[in-house]
């Protein structure tokens, strides 16, 4: 006797926005637990945190702010999620987005703004993109994993961006304290409204066309069929290699994008902690939206405003560990809400027959892969 | 002495009798050949014996003693070791650490664990180095150390299943002269064949299966031929098939493949030097016993695996061409494998409608979305198939359905080549006419067919030309009304034609 998970014929409609909103209540109902046992009062502190978040335009502006980053990073994870692969490295290629956006500004400092702004831009791009390649090539030619791959890579764009602040681009009039010198004033992306820029606008058409090709275009098809077998994939002429390689190399180009947006809109100079995190926030954001690039904008904003709530009531004396505890009960309410989409649970003894018509079929389900199935299983929620 | 006794052992599975009474004895320091064609219920009575099953009814006795089996580390307890078609080591573990894994003494230094597994495996002449990790072994030496792992667990009844399968003929030998061995020190070793020259060369005595119960035990390997093995192995035709009625006209040559040969990893040829023809119109059956190459030539004239050769529709030269251009060309295929890789699992009922189709539904790079329902719900309600949602993943349909979805969208814009792979294998009653009624219309408008099945009266009722494939080659050609199940099954053993 005991529960046991069943597959549900058809997967529950509506499962990611629902995924999203029990996993919230979820985090909200154990964090209040967290929060009164270390005496804060749970209300209050959920009140300040969607004040902080929500309560008026330019609280509302700081969060779309942070939401650039995680929705771009996002949407890097998702693109090479929906075809099945785990692209770990965005917080990596973010910090080689902005350490190419930072060397245009180095080469060319005298530049009018828009010319600056838009080099620096395409420069980050192609910085992520250009960590992305090795990952891309050694995955598509060799069969690398390119979990380890890009997961690695992210120690390396640590250590250059180190080593750049530090030595060769070390401002000397900083003090000694590690960063490069200010960027030209005309480098800054010119605001939109209260604490968002036009970055804001950038990620919004970049997510809207990315998330729409991906759900509607022949590419985006090709991405879903190979990440859901890719011997089918192989069965119609798609070439895998080229996908996995062009694929990878794009993710890296949406993550370094973020990069250059956060140097030029939110920070005034290259400093070691460029990477913010955002990137393996990303993650969680593209595991949220179930690998789908169309979902990754609304998650990024649900995100971002946690996030900002987080920082809010770190002010109100409330630890640090705590806001962080939230922001991780949440990912994991929402994941699981995501596998109840999908599964139902039910009660009853795993009778002998059920347990042995498993067994005939056990031997040829086992030699499915591992490593690269889990984001399809998040994909396989409803379209 | 008898070792094994498996008697009147009966075991269900939904909708499927894998057993029905069947039994087997085997004698002490013998080697037995279960024989069977696929689904016979071999496998079953073996998982039965090995405790990976418990049967529904029946009885287990070994050297004499019921025994009750509830898992498999009960019957390793009582002396019994199976090797698993599919082998199940640790590739970066090396050859000792995979043998003891699980059975190892509780304190050994790496030295003295690779010489007692070096020991064991001279003693029975397993050449074989403890040291190496199994990523680096050639099949028939992965094989070895299954065989060590057993002998480890001291196995005095060790169950090979298909063993020769994987293994190049040299590779085979060996095998034998190791069984052998073990069986001249009192073991006995239950060696699941198809193979006549196999059985006569290496077994003592023979057991025959068929639809789940045992239709000659305990045959003298010696009294065997090849004819009264087939008869016994595939047996007289249930039902009287309804034959085809043929066109006299064959059209015209609609596929011309050449000196087809596919390596597999192992550099074995799996495919080798197989030429065929396909005329419009036609239905070319292809029989044989699953693994002698059936799957791996499809793939190749589809374009899923490479191979040497040349292959030709018309006046195009398909030889280099990936598997898109030749569906464009006209070649369709249901492949074997229907979720995976003729289907998705993932993706909705109209994703997968459209899979050949998507790249002529796209208007530039944007796939038009009501063409593309249109399309699957047209295709949906030509072939029958019944689903809740369009948008549901095909993960949740019956097999019956699937087949028909699958079948349907491959015939669909009229193909010049039809290569089904298994095509009705595994569906009930209704599905299998429903697809071969498929099949034969297509076969009228024109379309040719190569029917590759592991069903001697589908093949005989449906094919106008019947060929069988052993080993990777071609081992001869049959005319469906002139032949029997047993002409079709003593090749299909490889003795006789050839």
């Amino acid at each position: 006797m005991g529960w046991r998970l069943v597959k549900r014929d058809t997967p529950l409609p509506g499962g990611q926005v629902r995924a999203f909103a029990v996993g919230l209540l979820l985090a909200l109902v154990l964090g209040s637990i967290l929060l009164l046992a270390a005496g804060h009062n749970p209300l209050s502190t959920y009140q300040r945190m969607l004040d902080a978040s929500f309560g008026s335009l330019r609280e509302i502006s700081t969060t779309l702010d942070r939401a650039v980053p995680l929705g771009l990073a996002g949407l890097a994870v998702a693109v090479a999620g929906s075809m099945g692969l785990w692209n770990i490295g965005a917080e990596g290629q973010i910090i080689a987005g902005a350490i190419a956006a930072a060397w245009v500004a180095r080469l060319a400092p005298d530049l009018n703004g828009f010319s600056l702004i838009t080099l620096m831009l395409l420069a980050s791009v192609v910085g992520g993109a250009l960590l992305a390649l090795g990952p891309a090539l050694a995955r598509a030619q060799l069969g690398v994993s390119e979990i380890i791959t890009t997961l690695m890579l992210n120690e390396v764009a640590i250590r250059i961006v180190r080593y750049l602040v530090n030595g060769p681009w070390k401002d000397p009039l900083s003090f000694g304290f590690p960063a490069a010198p200010e960027l030209p004033d005309q480098a800054a992306l010119p605001d939109l409204y209260q604490r968002s820029n036009i970055g804001l606008l950038i990620a919004a058409v970049v997510i809207a066309v990315f998330g729409w090709l991906a759900a509607r275009s022949r590419w985006g098809y090709e991405l879903r069929l190979a990440g859901s077998s890719e011997r089918a994939a192989q069965y119609v002429g798609i070439s895998l290699k080229s996908k996995v390689l062009t694929v990878l190399v794009l993710s890296g180009a949406f993550a370094g994008l973020a990069g250059g947006i956060l140097l030029t809109g939110s920070s005034d100079r290259l400093v070691e902690g460029v990477g913010g995190g955002f990137g393996y926030a990303g993650i969680i954001v593209a595991a949220l939206a179930l690998m789908r690039p169309s979902g990754v904008a609304a998650v990024a904003v649900a995100f971002g405003a946690v996030q900002v709530g987080g920082l809010a009531i770190e002010t109100q004396g409330v630890p640090a560990a705590i806001a962080d505890i939230l922001q991780g009960l949440i990912l994991f309410g929402a994941l699981t809400a995501a596998v109840f989409g999908n599964y139902r649970l039910v009660r009853g003894s795993a009778d002998a027959d059920t347990t042995e018509t498993a067994d005939p079929v056990d031997e040829s389900a086992g030699t499915e892969s591992i490593g690269t199935d889990l984001p399809g299983e998040i994909a396989g929620g409803p379209a | 002495m008898l070792a094994v006794e498996l008697e009147n052992i009966w075991k269900r599975f939904p909708g499927v009798v894998a057993n029905a009474g069947a039994s087997l004895t085997v004698k002490a320091g013998s080697v037995h050949a279960v024989l069977g064609e696929n689904g016979a219920g071999k496998t079953t009575l073996m998982n039965v014996l090995a405790g990976v099953y418990q049967p529904d009814k029946g009885t287990v006795r070994l050297h004499g003693e019921q025994q009750r089996f509830t898992k498999p580390a009960d019957a390793i307890a009582a002396g019994v070791g199976m090797v698993h078609q599919e082998f199940r080591l640790v590739p970066t573990f090396t050859v000792a650490e995979n043998v003891v894994l699980g059975a190892a003494p509780m304190r050994i230094s790496k030295a003295d664990l690779e010489r007692q597994v070096g020991e064991l495996a001279e003693r029975f002449g397993l050449a074989t180095d403890p040291a190496q990790e199994i990523w680096q072994l050639s099949m028939g030496e992965r094989q070895r150390v299954e065989i060590l792992k057993a002998l480890w667990r001291e196995a005095r009844v060790l169950i090979l299943d298909e063993p020769t399968a994987v293994l190049t003929p040299s590779e085979a030998e060996e095998l034998g002269r190791i069984t052998a061995t073990m069986a001249e020190d009192g073991r006995s070793i239950i060696f699941i064949s198809h193979k006549l020259d196999e059985v006569t060369a290496f077994c003592d005595e023979a057991t025959v299966l068929r639809g789940g119960t045992t239709v000659a035990s305990s045959l003298d390997v010696a009294d065997l031929n090849a004819a009264m093995l087939a008869e016994l192995m595939v047996g007289q035709a249930t039902a009287v098939s309804q034959r085809r009625e043929r066109a006299n006209t064959p059209g015209e040559v609609a596929l011309t493949a050449r000196d087809i040969t596919v390596r597999d990893l192992h550099g074995r040829n799996v495919v080798d030097g197989v030429s065929v023809q396909i005329r419009s119109g036609e239905i070319v059956g292809l029989a044989g016993v699953a693994g002698n190459g059936q799957r791996p030539l499809a793939d190749a004239l589809a374009g899923l695996t490479t191979s040497t050769g040349t292959i030709k529709m018309g006046i195009h030269d398909l030889t280099k061409a990936t598997p898109n251009d030749r569906h464009r060309r006209g070649l369709s295929y249901v492949p074997e494998d229907r979720i995976g890789v003729g289907l998705a699992p993932r993706l909705s009922v109209t994703d997968n409608a459209i899979m050949r189709a998507y790249r002529l539904l796209a208007r530039g790079p944007i796939i038009d979305r009501e063409g593309a329902a249109d399309f699957a719900d047209e295709l949906v309600e030509q072939f029958n198939v019944k689903v809740a949602r369009m948008d549901q993943p095909i993960a949740g349909l019956s097999g019956g359905n699937l087949q028909r979805l699958l079948v349907g969208r491959e015939v669909d814009g009229q193909p010049t080549v039809l290569i089904a792979a298994q095509p009705t294998r595994g569906l009930d009653v209704q599905g299998v006419a429903a697809i071969q009624r498929v099949l034969l219309e297509q076969a009228e408008t024109g379309v040719g067919i190569l029917l590759i099945s592991e069903d001697l009266d589908e093949l005989l009722a449906l094919s106008d030309r019947l060929l069988v494939m052993h080993e990777g080659h071609i081992v001869g050609e049959f005319d469906p009304d002139l032949s029997t199940r047993a002409d079709v099954g003593v090749a299909m053993t490889g003795a006789g034609v050839a």
